[in-house]
Formats: C-alpha cells, sequence, structure tokens
C-alpha cells in the first residue's frame, strides 16, 4: 500500500553541514543534507559506523548544532535558538529514546514518564499519559524504580517518556541496541503502534536491517550524504541495498 | 606503584587540591598556633634576663604560702637595702618595686592603658644595672613633682618632655612634670606592650603609699667573689621573713611564671588546631572512599591484569602518603602566615601580642610532618583496605560506582557501644573530681571525640528518612528539580553523613559555645540584678583600682561607697580567697541574704561574714572565732559576725573588713567600687560621683545595666575569637561538601545528560545541585545543634552553681545558625552546580559510565 497523502512535515534539514576540526584534521560529518520527515511516519536512518547518522539525529533533536545550513522542527529554524530555547525546545517538542541510560535512577517509572511535562511544569494530558502508560503493559511497576525494572520495560518506559507530552517529533538512538531480540520486537511494536494508533513521528537510527524494516521508509546515509532511500522496506529489501552501498 | 599514584593524583587535580587543602588548613593552624607561642617565648625570655641581668642576688619578702604568680611578697623596710649593701663584698644594692595601677593620662587626655602588658609604677636606682631602667632622653625624674615613662609608651602616645601630665597614683590623681624617657633592660628591649612610669625611690615610695618599704633589693658583688659564700654573707645580715635568692633562680622564676600562660595560651590555640585536623580527617576519608568507589573499573583492571590486593594497597596509601606530604608543607607555610594572622586578630580584639620573629623550631616542623602525613594516611587506611579487596571482575558488573552498600549490622553496635563510652568518659571529665585540670580536660575531649565518632557511625543508618523528611518541601517549592535535589540526597545516606559530619561536629561546639555563653551571661545578670543592690559600679576592666579612689569618692559626699579588694589566706592549712570590704556599709551595696547572726551594730575590725557553705563545712556559726595565716606570715584570729548565703562576682565565700587585706597586701587596689544612691537622687548622686572621678579618666562609673552590659561586650569579645577559630572547623566542612558534590555530579555526569536532554534548563540543573547541598547542611546542622545542647547543657550543668546557675538557650542564635548553614551549603554547591549546569549534554550522552 502507498501512502498517497499529503503530510505536513515534522522536522526537516536544509543544505546541513557539520564540520569538526579544520585544516588536516577536518572531518565533515554531516555534508550539505536535505531531508524531511513527514508527521505520522516511523522513519529509520541507517547506515555505518561513522557515516554521520547518529550526527545527524543529534542535530535534528536540538542536542548539537550544525556549522551551515538549516534545520527546522516544526516552523522553528533551530540555528536561531540560544541554549535555552534549545532545551525548552527538546523539552517541548522533542522526545527522547537512547540506546542505555534512559531513565534517571531516583526517579520511578511513572515520574520518569512525565519527566520533560514536570520540568515544564505543566500537567500534560491526562487522559493521553494514562493512554501511554497502559500501553506499557507495565500495570502497577510503574511504581518501581528503573533498577527494578527489565531491560524491556525500562525502554519501554522511556519510550513513553518520550510520548508523554505529545512531542512534534520523537528520535530514537538505536533504542534496541541493548536489549535481547524478543524485546527488541517488542520495543518496536510499541512504537509502530504508537505511529499507526497515536499518530506520532518517529525517527530512529538503527544498524539493523530487520529492526529497520518496521519503519515506514529507511534513508541511507554513507560519509555524511543521504545517499539512497526506501518506501514501505522489507529486510530483505534493505540488507539488499546495504550491499550495494558496499558496506 | 609510585608512578601510578603520581598519574593519578594529577589526572584529578581539582579533587586533589580540595583534598590538601582541608588537611593544609588544619596543619597550618598546628604550626600558627605553636609559631605564635615561640614568639611569644622568645620575648618573655628576653625578659626574663633582663630582669636582673647586672644584679647577682635578689633579697625579698618570704611568702608563708602560694606563689608568686598569685601573690605579692611582702614588702621589705629600705634600711635592709643599706645593711646589706654594707656587707662585705657586696659593690652595690638597692631597693625596687613595681607597683600597678599607676597610669599616666598623655597630652589629649587619654589615660594610658594596655591590653597586653601591666600598666604599673617602677623606681631607678643610682646603679642602673640594679633596676635595669636606663635614661634615653631627659632626665631622670627627682622629688615627687616628676615622672620619667618608658620609650614604647613614650613613642605611641601625646607626650613631650618637660610638659605636665596627670598622673593617677595609688595615693589619688598628681600633677608631675615629666623629664625622663627611660628604657628597661639593656639593649634594645621591646616593651611587650607594657606602660611604666618610673619616679626616684623615695618619690615613688610616697606616691605609692608605701613609705620606708621596697618590693625586692637587687645584689651585686665584687668580681671573683665566691657566690654561695655571699649568698650565706648576705643571708646572715637577713630578718626573718626574708631571703636572698640567685639572679639566675630569679630568671627561672620569672620565665615559669610566663611559661605557664604561655603553655596555656598554646594549648587553647592546639586544642582548636586539633578541632579542625579531626574534622577535616572525615573530609580526607569520604573523598577517599567516593574516588576508590568511582575507580573500581580501573582498580579491578588492575587487579585483572595481574596486580595484588597489596599492590592496590600500596598504590592508594602512596597517593595518600604524597597529598600528607604536599599538605605538611603548604600547612608549614599556611602556619607562617596564619601566625600573623592570628597577631592581627589577637590585636584587633584588644589584646595585643609583642611583634618580634616568628621562630619556626623543629619541634614545629615535626609536628606538621606527623600529622600532615599521618592523618592523611590514616583516614585512606580503610578505603585502601576496602580498594584492595576489589574482585577482578567487579568493573564488569553495572552500575558499579556508587552503588547502595548493603545494610551493614555492625554499625548500630559498634556506634552504640562508642556512643556510650564517649558519654561515659565526657560526665566523668564533667562530673568526677580530678588531680589535675589536664587529666579532666583529656577525659572530656576524648569523651566528646568518641561521641562525635558514634555520631559519625550511627547517622548513616538514620540519614536517608530525616533527610528525606527534611526535603520533603523542597519538590511543592521546586517542582521536579527539588524533588530530584531530595532523591540525591538521600541516594547514599552514607557518602551525605560523612559529608555531613564535618559540619555537625562544627555546629555542635558552636552551639555549646553559644549555650555556655549566654547562661553565663543570664545568670551574671540575675547575680547582679538579685544580689548587688548597688546603684553604681566603679571598675577599670580586670585591673584593679587606686587605693586613693574610693577615699576620693566617700569625700564627694554622694550615696554610701563600698571598695572590695582580696587576698589569699589559709585556713586549716587550705588557701581560700577572702574578699574585703566595708563592712560596714556592705548591706546598702549587697543583698548577702543572712541567714544566722545579723550585720546591724557590726565592729568591722576582726569581723568575718561567711557563705553558709564553708560555715557548714567548718562547723562554725555566729560568735565562733577562725584562725587565719596571710601570705606576709602574719596570723590574724576572726570572729563569725554572720552567716548569709548569696554570693555574687564581687564577693565570694568569705568577706572581712577591707582594712585588713590592705594591711596583709598593700599595694594590691580595689577590685571594684559599689556606691548605693539611697534615698538621694540617683541622677544627682551620678554628677557628684562624675565630678569626683574627674581625676581618674581610665576607670568607667557604670549603674548596673551598663556595668552588665560591658562585663558582657568582654565576654563577646572572648566568644568572637572562640568562634573564629571553630570557623575554621566550618570552613573544612564547606570544603568537604564542595568536595563531595563536585565528585558526585561527576558520578552522575551521564544522568545530568539526560535530564539536559530531555529539557531540564541549566537553572533547574544548578538549582536541582544546590538543593541538594542545602538538604544535606541541613541535615548536619540540625544533628550538630542537637549534640550541642545536649553538650552546652551537661557542660553548663557542671559549672559551680554561683557561675552558671541558670542554662539558657539562645534560640533566635541557633535559628540563625540554622539559615546560616542553609546559604553555606547553597554557596558550597555554586561550583559544583556551575558544572552540573555547563556540562556539555552530547559529552555527558556518551560517556562510559
Amino acid at each position: 500500500m502507498i501512502d498517497t497523502t499529503i503530510r505536513a512535515v515534522a522536522a526537516e534539514a536544509v543544505g546541513a553541514t557539520k564540520i569538526y576540526g579544520s585544516g588536516d584534521t577536518e572531518v565533515r560529518a554531516l555534508d550539505a543534507i536535505d531531508v524531511s520527515f513527514q508527521e505520522g511516519r516511523f522513519t529509520a536512518i541507517m547506515g555505518p559506523s561513522g557515516s554521520g547518522k547518529s550526527t545527524l539525529m543529534h542535530c535534528m533533536a536540538g542536542l548539537d548544532t550544525v556549522t551551515d545550513g538549516q534545520v527546522f522542527i516544526g516552523d522553528t529554524d533551530l540555528s536561531t535558538l540560544s541554549e535555552r530555547d534549545l532545551t525548552l525546545l527538546r523539552r517541548d517538542q522533542v522526545g527522547f529514546v537512547f540506546q542505555a541510560f534512559n531513565l534517571v535512577p531516583t526517579l520511578t517509572a511513572i515520574e520518569n514518564i512525565t519527566l520533560p511535562l514536570d520540568l515544564a511544569g505543566a500537567d500534560g494530558d491526562r487522559g493521553w499519559i494514562d493512554e501511554v502508560v497502559d500501553t506499557t503493559g507495565l500495570g502497577d511497576r510503574v511504581k518501581h524504580r528503573p533498577n527494578e525494572l527489565s531491560g524491556g520495560q525500562q525502554q519501554r518506559v522511556a519510550v513513553a517518556r518520550a510520548l508523554a507530552g505529545k512531542p512534534q517529533i520523537i528520535f530514537a538512538d538505536e533504542p534496541t541496541g541493548n536489549v535481547d531480540s524478543n524485546t527488541g520486537a517488542e520495543i518496536l511494536d510499541f512504537m509502530g503502534r504508537a505511529v499507526t494508533e497515536m499518530g506520532q513521528t518517529i525517527v530512529m537510527v538503527t544498524h539493523d536491517a530487520a529492526v529497520a524494516a518496521r519503519a515506514d521508509r529507511v534513508v541511507f546515509l554513507v560519509d555524511g550524504k543521504i545517499v539512497d532511500e526506501l518506501a514501505d522496506p522489507t529486510p530483505e529489501g534493505i540488507r539488499d541495498r546495504m550491499n550495494r552501498l558496499g558496506t | 606503584m609510585l608512578r601510578l599514584a603520581l598519574k593519578s593524583l594529577l589526572a584529578n587535580k581539582i579533587r586533589f587540591a580540595l583534598t590538601t587543602s582541608t588537611v593544609v588548613i588544619g596543619v597550618g593552624f598546628v604550626v600558627a598556633s605553636f609559631v605564635v607561642a615561640d614568639s611569644l617565648r622568645a620575648s618573655f625570655d628576653q625578659l626574663s634576663e633582663d630582669i636582673v641581668s647586672g644584679t647577682d642576688f635578689t633579697v625579698r619578702g618570704q611568702l608563708a604560702f602560694g606563689d608568686l604568680t598569685e601573690t605579692e611578697p611582702p614588702l621589705l623596710d629600705d634600711d635592709l637595702a643599706d645593711q646589706v649593701a654594707a656587707v662585705d663584698g657586696v659593690e652595690s644594692a638597692a631597693g625596687t618595686f613595681f607597683v600597678p595601677d599607676v597610669t599616666p593620662v598623655d597630652g589629649a587626655g587619654e589615660a594610658v592603658t594596655s591590653n597586653a602588658g601591666p600598666v604599673a609604677g617602677s623606681n631607678w636606682t643610682e646603679d642602673e644595672s640594679i633596676s635595669q631602667w636606663y635614661l634615653m632622653e631627659g632626665e631622670r625624674p627627682r622629688g615627687t613633682g616628676q615622672f620619667a615613662i618608658d620609650i614604647s609608651t613614650f613613642g605611641s602616645y601625646d607626650f613631650e618632655l618637660g610638659r605636665d601630665y596627670q598622673v593617677i597614683t595609688p595615693t589619688g590623681p598628681r600633677s608631675l612634670t615629666l623629664t625622663g624617657v627611660m628604657q628597661f633592660g639593656f639593649p634594645d628591649n621591646a616593651g611587650l606592650g607594657a606602660v611604666f612610669t618610673i619616679f626616684g625611690t623615695a618619690a615613688a615610695q610616697e606616691l605609692f603609699g608605701i613609705e620606708g618599704k621596697v618590693q625586692s633589693i637587687g645584689v651585686r658583688t665584687e668580681p671573683g667573689r665566691d657566690p654561695a659564700e655571699m649568698q650565706a654573707a648576705i643571708a646572715a645580715v637577713l630578718p626573718d621573713g626574708a631571703e636572698v635568692v640567685a639572679a639566675e633562680t630569679i630568671s627561672e622564676e620569672f620565665s615559669d611564671t610566663f611559661e605557664g600562660f604561655i603553655g596555656i595560651f598554646q594549648n587553647a590555640l592546639l586544642v582548636f588546631a586539633f578541632i579542625v585536623l579531626f574534622v577535616s580527617t572525615f573530609i580526607i576519608s569520604n573523598t577517599f572512599s567516593i574516588v576508590l568507589g568511582q575507580r573500581i573499573r580501573e582498580l579491578s583492571l588492575l587487579r585483572a591484569i595481574g596486580a595484588t590486593p597489596a599492590q592496590v594497597r600500596r598504590s592508594v596509601l602512596t597517593e595518600s602518603s604524597l597529598i600528607g606530604v604536599a599538605a605538611a608543607a603548604l600547612g608549614i607555610g599556611l602556619g607562617m602566615l596564619g601566625a600573623l594572622g592570628m597577631r592581627g586578630l589577637f590585636g584587633a580584639l584588644g589584646a595585643d601580642l609583642p611583634d618580634g620573629p616568628l621562630p619556626l623550631r623543629m619541634r614545629t616542623v615535626i609536628w606538621a610532618a606527623a600529622l600532615g602525613i599521618g592523618l592523611t594516611v590514616a583516614s585512606s587506611l580503610l578505603p585502601a583496605i576496602k580498594a584492595s579487596r576489589t574482585p577482578p571482575i567487579a568493573g564488569l558488573a553495572e552500575g558499579a560506582a556508587g552503588a547502595a552498600a548493603a545494610r551493614q549490622r555492625w554499625r548500630p553496635v559498634a556506634g552504640g557501644a562508642l556512643a556510650g563510652l564517649g558519654l561515659l568518659l565526657t560526665l566523668r571529665g564533667l562530673f568526677a573530681s580530678f588531680d589535675s585540670t589536664t587529666a579532666q580536660l583529656v577525659s572530656l575531649g576524648v569523651g566528646a571525640g568518641l561521641v562525635f565518632l558514634a555520631v559519625a557511625v550511627l547517622s548513616p543508618l538514620m540519614a536517608r528518612s530525616v533527610v528525606s523528611a527534611l526535603a520533603l518541601p523542597l519538590g511543592r517549592i521546586f517542582g521536579t528539580s527539588g524533588r530530584l535535589a531530595r532523591a540525591n540526597a538521600a541516594r547514599s545516606p552514607r557518602r551525605t553523613a560523612a559529608t555531613a559530619v564535618a559540619l555537625t561536629i562544627g555546629l555542635a561546639l558552636v552551639t555549646t559555645v553559644a549555650i555556655l555563653g549566654q547562661s553565663l551571661k543570664s545568670s551574671f545578670s540575675r547575680s547582679l540584678q538579685t544580689t548587688v543592690a548597688a546603684d553604681f559600679i566603679v571598675s577599670q576592666g580586670q585591673e584593679s583600682l587606686p587605693a586613693a579612689l574610693a577615699e576620693d569618692l566617700r569625700a564627694a559626699g554622694a550615696g554610701r561607697v563600698v571598695a572590695f579588694n582580696s587576698v589569699q589566706a589559709q585556713v586549716d592549712g587550705q588557701t581560700k580567697t577572702l574578699t574585703g570590704a566595708d563592712l560596714g556599709d556592705i548591706a546598702s551595696v549587697a543583698n548577702l541574704g543572712v541567714v544566722e547572726g545579723s550585720l546591724d551594730g557590726l565592729d568591722p575590725a576582726g569581723a568575718l561574714l561567711l557563705h553558709q557553705d564553708p560555715a557548714g563545712d567548718y562547723g562554725v556559726g555566729p560568735g565562733d572565732e577562725l584562725d587565719f595565716a596571710f601570705p606576709n606570715g602574719e596570723t590574724r584570729r576572726l570572729r563569725v559576725a554572720a552567716v548569709y548565703t548569696q554570693t555574687a562576682t564581687f564577693w565570694g565565700n568569705w568577706l572581712v573588713d577591707r582594712d585588713l587585706v590592705t594591711e596583709m597586701s598593700p599595694v594590691a587596689g580595689d577590685t571594684v567600687v559599689a556606691i548605693d544612691a539611697g534615698a538621694a537622687d540617683a541622677e544627682g548622686v551620678r554628677a557628684a560621683l562624675e565630678r569626683a572621678l574627674e581625676g581618674y579618666p581610665q576607670v568607667a562609673l557604670e549603674d548596673r545595666s551598663e556595668y552588665q552590659a560591658s562585663a558582657e561586650s568582654n565576654l563577646n569579645t572572648l566568644l568572637v575569637l572562640v568562634n573564629v577559630f571553630l570557623g575554621f572547623a566550618l570552613l573544612i566542612a564547606l570544603v568537604g561538601i564542595v568536595n563531595t558534590l563536585t565528585l558526585s555530579v561527576f558520578e552522575r555526569t551521564r544522568e545530568i545528560g539526560l535530564l539536559r536532554a530531555v529539557g531540564m534548563t541549566r537553572r533547574q540543573a544548578r538549582r536541582m545541585i544546590r538543593w541538594e547541598a542545602a538538604v544535606v547542611t541541613l541535615y548536619g546542622a540540625l544533628l550538630g545543634i542537637a549534640l550541642g545542647l545536649g553538650f552546652g547543657a551537661a557542660i553548663a550543668a557542671a559549672i559551680p552553681a554561683d557561675i552558671i546557675d541558670v542554662i539558657t538557650v539562645p534560640a533566635t542564635q541557633l535559628v540563625g545558625y540554622v539559615a546560616l548553614s542553609l546559604v553555606f551549603g547553597l554557596l558550597a554547591a555554586l561550583f559544583p552546580a556551575f558544572r552540573a549546569g555547563r556540562m556539555n549534554v552530547l559529552e555527558a550522552i556518551s560517556t562510559e559510565d
């Protein structure tokens, strides 16, 4: 099935360039990248180590700044924002799921989920938060501290936290990188439902074709450039592309 | 292993600096205490030699009992000097004296007083080497109309040769012509803060009211004479009650007397220094524990590649030895600066110490090295042993650093035992009777130290619940950063407790001092208001008043004047302090609470008023007689006239006639003069008294509340001094909090990075760290104040009731201390909070924990 709906853009990079060092040691981590992520879609960014996929995610999410070009979240140009405004943007409009160490050990699961809202001093949408918490399937365990939860449960709490504030976009950095494949599938199901049933936008960095195949679209990055992309991918299709890209 | 230890130190410069600074402050304090005391020793040893240089023997009155530090020797007849001079082989002999309470008034009308040395009158002798007064400028004063002044006073005050100045002598104020400037000892000798006026011998005797008497006779023999023979020959012409003493013996006596005071001074300073070191031991130990906990991966790697536990232990101990060496060296440097600062501090508080070189003796260096290195190594011993037990696989375990420790069952047992033993020793020190003050103080000090150790051991057991309770409002006030601050403060109770304990000790001591100070003030005020009935009080700080002053006041005809003085006397071989007073009028200024006998129709001569305690001890009542022996060898039989119940600062348990005291101790002035205005208008009486006192600008005329206020201000000065010194312990506590917090922030890099990534602002991050510090300090402060309340009340209860009879808690002051601790905690968090706020989010979230 081909999605023909015209969707608003949740985040966009225009000529995004990131350069580390200078002269002989200059490294072009992002090389004039143009890419946009539409609302309600689940996109995977793939590429070999050092391809710049994490850098792209960090710059798109307001954790890092580009050397040249522009990055937008919704209509906001990130390059015009101060450090404080970037922080507020991350808090209010961006959700994060990291590979590991996603949760604050002194807070319970539910407190971790509502952390960005609490930091903003906002109550959030109670009904929505209850729905998100329900979807994690944690039940009573939401009152537990992270060290009393399994790795899969911890990652689901992390996804729930990313969802709780209804952000413009969620960035996930190898969200299944630290768990076994069954647990990984569980987490990906949860993320998939967030997109299809809850209408959220997710951009995920991964190097695993089976994981990337769960997305609606895969973007391939090599040497800081977008070299290819694939809609409605299958694991085989992705591996095929990857092989052709010589990685 | 040495290289590893060095590398480890250099890699963590801030931590190294912070750890070292606590030891440096402690060692510096020890060094400064020794150096200041040694500097005093050097000055006074010189003085001890000068006092007798140029003479071979001193003839003086013998004390029947007691020693010369408390009691002046009885005076000698001055024709004895001629008899001694006539002894074959004596080259010259002359009488000399030093009489207290001779105060010059300078050209600006300012009475010259001194907080550092005596304000005294003396006489010059024809043979300068006997009196040691050398003329530097002008002419020697002759007759009762002239005087000379010592060179340092001449230099520091408004004096000019040839002009007339007021000099307040024991016989009253005189207008005298300044003819000369003299110097004591030769060559150059620092005045040591003393103020001297010098007269010719006969004039001095008249002005001081001791006609025909001298205090001692300096003797110089012809060269080549045998000292033993000469001493025997001089002794042969002396009457009973006089003795001849070799100059070296006198010099040693002075030196011992000075050493007595300097030793007390030095030990008092060292007590504070040891408190500071004690507190820093906790900080160092805590730092080592945290750091080694954080380095568990590195240590387990070392173990995995074949380092033995002994090698790991050695590496840690080498690291702490290096810190110790650096701290000792820096501490010596800081101590020299500190000695200067200490002089300045004493000067600023009105107790000038003599200038002079600051000697760094070997003993000081050895103490500094032993304490600096010893304490650092000792504090790292337990952490080192724990580190050496790191299993090689420890680094592979998740979240190893800062992991919650298992419940430690030994804590309640060990803590309870330490607390029990500590309390026992403290109470024994307070309430048992001791042969020596040193033994008592050791029992008290060791006891208090053990109680503090017990608190350090037990504190982790309650830290989590207390801290959580204290921090409860934070979440409500500051939202998430407040809640996180609370959670962080409670997450490692052992660390929180160890960080807070330094502050606990510091505040416990400050609180103890505050309670004692307040109780002293309120007891003093109560005693003054209830037992002293006088309307006005004339006094001169700690100095005594010229004998003539009471007569001048009486001559003014305003109110009833009662002067007090005192002398030592023995009853049944026990030495007591007798207070002399004008017994006929005493009822008008003192509410004695007479329970037996009566003051009506009292004949002061030969009368004794006795407090009920000694009356009970000796089993005597009105009409009974007791025999008293006085230092000058005389004895008196006194008859008990009345038994009373109330004492005050002016009088103790034994009240006798003032004339009796003057007879037994002629050069001692009055301690205080009390005046009852009676039915007359108080303001009118005051005006009359002020007129009578015009010649005595150095004394204060005060009503009871003014007198109380100035007595309190003296006490306040002492309290300020004590608090400044205890402040160093608080400073160490501050460093400890900065240290722990910095390390905790470093340890939580990933967590803070995560918080920042999901939207915590810098301000929120800083707030989180600041309030964590505030909660930890609040915990330490409250614990300290609770302990201090206990200590303060116990010590106040142990102090005799005539000094402290009401225990008062200065609540406002204590609330102030708590508030100050909070500010303290927020200050301590400035740097760590800044670091947390500045943390690079990307780097933080990609840090391998």
